[in-house]
């Protein structure tokens, strides 16, 4: 008798003849019944999946296949612009957020009650619906009767410039936007990660005359410092597609010179009825995308850090 | 109690599964008189009452059934687009200003030609309805009816009465032809401010490259006014090489940024989106503007001080050559996607609507933002030019005087010169970026040529 068969029997479970190695790697180390049942919950997911993200990423990398698309696209001023604008976007706007959230999440670590009252307070922009949120903003932002203006007036005696009317007030009113809207979900996940951070490092560091600053450097920094890049990465991706803070702060415009490719795309495809240019602009992040996605499945792979 | 195993549990799912398929040929005969609707959300709630009304007689009448959707401008145009574009369609499609999507669809061969329906009301229908529904089919290399017109609208002035009376002036002295008209108003402006109305403004000039419409309407009046009628023709030509188009772009995008840089015009206007001027016209931000239908008075319908005494409505006045200026209108109703399953219940429910006693009562129902697409019943039905009604009476005057259809049903690609704010980024580049008109007007020219050369008519 074998002794692997020794062994099942000592143990009382029953005896398995022994499968080739390749069979039990596309069987995940499952036999029988159980590979069965592990397929049967499998099947509905990978189904939904096939349905709802292989099939429309598939058909709009089919709609936006054709380099007639691109010619247009090239020959269209707008096009340029919105290219400068979403890099703008998107590299003023999430690195701006990062760091004042991560900068944020330290005072948030603080015990004091009204230090946790003011999280609760701070965390409401990111639980309130966008659309009202950025309609709200669009309506504040109203040169004539908007609030911020009138509060200038009434507290100050100051006529305020009409926010929306300049490409470059536009473009801030809308990162702004963005970053009101979506910073206290990262600082959030920077207090987690902080709160990971075991203590005994903080007060051996402390032992060693590190405080302030130099405990960031040397005991913060370096634990938080995958976490930061990989926030970032992910903050990138979904800040490239962003739509609702230009479209409904700026509208794209004035004289749509704030338009990034997502709210052009947008454009494209239901206001001039051309779905595929529509999604031939969203596509041209892709070169950018693509990268970012790589560089992010890298550094998830779990690292060491040294202190 | 049973004890469920695993395969008795797998047994089961697979049976239910099993009876889902087997049933459902069950569900697509029941299916076989009703049509599946996308309706368009009126601005107030009375036009979608209007609309399930229409919806309850016709399913009373002829035992079918009417399976609709009610939904805002926006989300319709961008569900009819994706609609089309992956061909799970509805059977019908009932839309109030269809033209910035209709054209490309009927030139796409994505439509079902509906001139059966648009048959049966022909004679009586307007000139104008009956060009608005009309499109060049690029695959067949033909026209046809795509459209069956309900209704339509036309663009007049509104005016804050009791702000020319704060002003000191009466409505009564302004002039009587387009440019001296507006300048009429720009007088205004400082009395106001004088008397404490800080931020008040003369002109609600929609000079806005947000879109959808405002600004293209505001294009097409000042050109009118100018003498020039034929940015596009009938046979689907851009007459951008005429000099008279030049000339009479010229003088308007110049009046429109002297306007706006003369601070008459409150600067967010460049900004605005679609709801923009009618706030701001609420708010009193402005005393005036040219803007669609009668949705600016019918807002404040319900206080009647202000819908009775305080607001005016006003008509065309003459071209700066002293002419009568043409209203330019569209026309909304439905119309069939191609691949829809039950478009002969879709056929049947517009023919049925598109009756002129249908058509009237659905429209009056809906406070009379839109006009019958049949002329005669706005001289035949008192409500219509009810003279104990301040608004409605000049609207219906200026759809009964001379009108012309617009031109994206000459050609889809003026559709989508408009869907670029062409006319306004001009007035915008004159504003923002220091052109002169001449450059302006030639830029917005170039760009329109080269967007018309991607619709050739056989």
């Amino acid at each position: 008798m074998s002794t692997t068969t020794q062994e099942s029997l000592a143990v009382g479970r029953p005896f398995v003849p022994s499968l080739p190695r390749t069979h039990r790697a596309w069987h995940g180390g499952l036999l029988g019944s159980e590979f069965a049942w592990a397929i049967a919950f499998a099947v509905p997911y990978a189904l939904l999946f096939c349905a709802f993200v292989i099939y429309p990423v598939a058909y709009g990398l089919w709609l936006g296949s054709s380099p007639a698309l691109y010619t247009e696209l090239f020959s269209d001023p707008r096009f340029l612009t919105a290219v400068v604008n979403t890099c703008l976007y998107v590299g003023i706007g999430v690195n701006l957020k990062m760091v004042l959230a991560f900068l944020l999440s330290g005072f948030f670590m603080r015990k004091r009650w009204w230090v946790k009252s003011l999280l609760v307070i701070y965390i409401l922009p990111w639980a309130v619906p966008a659309l009202p949120a950025f309609m709200s903003i669009h309506w504040m932002l109203n040169g004539q009767w908007g609030f911020l203006n009138s509060a200038l007036w009434m507290l100050f005696g100051i006529d305020g410039p009409t926010w929306l009317n300049s490409h470059w007030l536009g473009m801030g009113a809308n990162i702004a936007s963005y970053i009101w809207k979506n910073m206290p979900f990262w600082t959030v996940i920077f207090i987690a990660g902080r709160m990971a951070i075991p203590q005994e490092l903080y007060e051996a560091a402390d032992m060693d005359g590190a405080t302030g600053l130099r405990r960031f450097r040397h005991v913060t920094f370096p634990l938080m410092a995958q976490l930061y890049l990989v926030s970032t990465l992910l903050s990138t991706i979904w800040s490239l597609g962003d739509f609702n803070a230009v479209f409904f702060v700026s509208g794209g415009g004035p004289a749509m010179s704030t338009e990034v490719l997502a709210t052009l795309g947008i454009r494209y495809a239901f206001t001039i009825g051309d779905p595929r240019l529509g999604v031939a602009c969203v596509m041209c992040a892709l070169p950018l995308l693509i990268p970012i996605v790589v560089l992010l499945m890298h550094k998830m792979r779990k690292q060491e850090v040294q202190l | 109690m049973h004890r469920m195993s695993r395969r008795s549990m797998l047994a089961s799912s697979v049976g239910l599964a099993a009876a889902g398929a087997l049933s459902r040929p069950y569900i697509a005969n029941a299916a076989a008189t009703t049509a599946t609707v996308w309706q368009v959300q009126g601005f107030f709630p009375e036009e979608d009452e209007a609309f399930r009304k229409v919806v309850a007689d016709y399913e009373k009448l002829s035992g079918n059934k009417i399976d609709y959707s009610i939904m805002p401008f926006m989300a319709l145009n961008q569900k009819a687009v994706s609609a089309l574009t992956s061909g799970d369609v509805p059977d019908l499609v009932f839309h109030d200003a269809p033209d910035t999507i209709l054209p490309q669809f009927a030139w796409n061969d994505t439509l079902m030609d509906v001139t059966d329906v648009v048959e049966t009301q022909k004679s009586k229908l307007s000139q104008t309805a009956l060009d608005a529904s009309n499109y060049y089919n690029g695959a067949k290399k033909a026209r046809g009816f795509y459209l069956c017109p309900v209704k339509q609208a036309c663009v007049p002035f509104h005016i804050w009465g009791d702000l020319v009376e704060k002003a000191g002036f009466k409505l009564s002295d302004a002039p009587k032809t387009w440019d001296a008209y507006w300048d009429f108003f720009k007088q205004l402006q400082k009395p106001l401010r004088d008397k404490g109305m800080r931020k008040v403004y003369s002109l609600g000039l929609q000079v806005t490259t947000v879109g959808p419409n405002d600004g293209n309407n505001l294009f097409v009046g000042f050109m009118l006014a100018n003498g020039f009628s034929n940015i596009v023709s009938s046979d689907g030509k851009l007459h951008t090489d005429d000099p008279a188009m030049r000339e009479a772009a010229i003088k308007s995008i110049t009046w429109m940024a002297a306007a706006y840089n003369g601070g008459y015009v409150p600067q967010e206007a460049l900004s605005w989106n679609d709801a923009d001027d009618n706030n701001g016209f609420h708010e009193k931000l402005f005393v005036m503007d040219f803007d669609g239908t009668l949705s600016t008075e019918l807002a404040m319908f319900k206080d009647k001080k202000v819908y009775m005494e305080d607001m005016v409505t006003m008509g065309l006045p003459a071209g700066n050559d002293g002419k009568p200026i043409p209203a330019q209108v569209g026309a909304g109703g439905g119309f069939i996607p191609k691949g829809a399953k039950n478009f002969e219940v879709a056929k049947d429910y517009m023919k049925y609507f598109m009756q002129p006693e249908v058509m009237n009562a659905n429209l009056k129902q809906g406070l009379g933002r839109w006009v019958p697409s049949i002329p005669q019943l706005m001289k035949d039905d008192a409500f219509w030019l009810d003279p104990s009604d301040p608004h409605r009476p000049v609207y219906v005057r200026e759809m009964l005087g001379p009108t012309i259809p617009i031109y994206n049903a000459y050609n889809p690609a003026y559709g989508q010169v408009q869907a670029e704010q062409l006319w306004m980024q001009s007035v915008a580049d004159i504003i923002k970026n220091g052109m002169t008109a001449q450059a302006a007007v030639d830029k917005a020219f170039r760009r329109a040529e080269a967007i018309f050369t991607k619709f050739t008519f056989g």
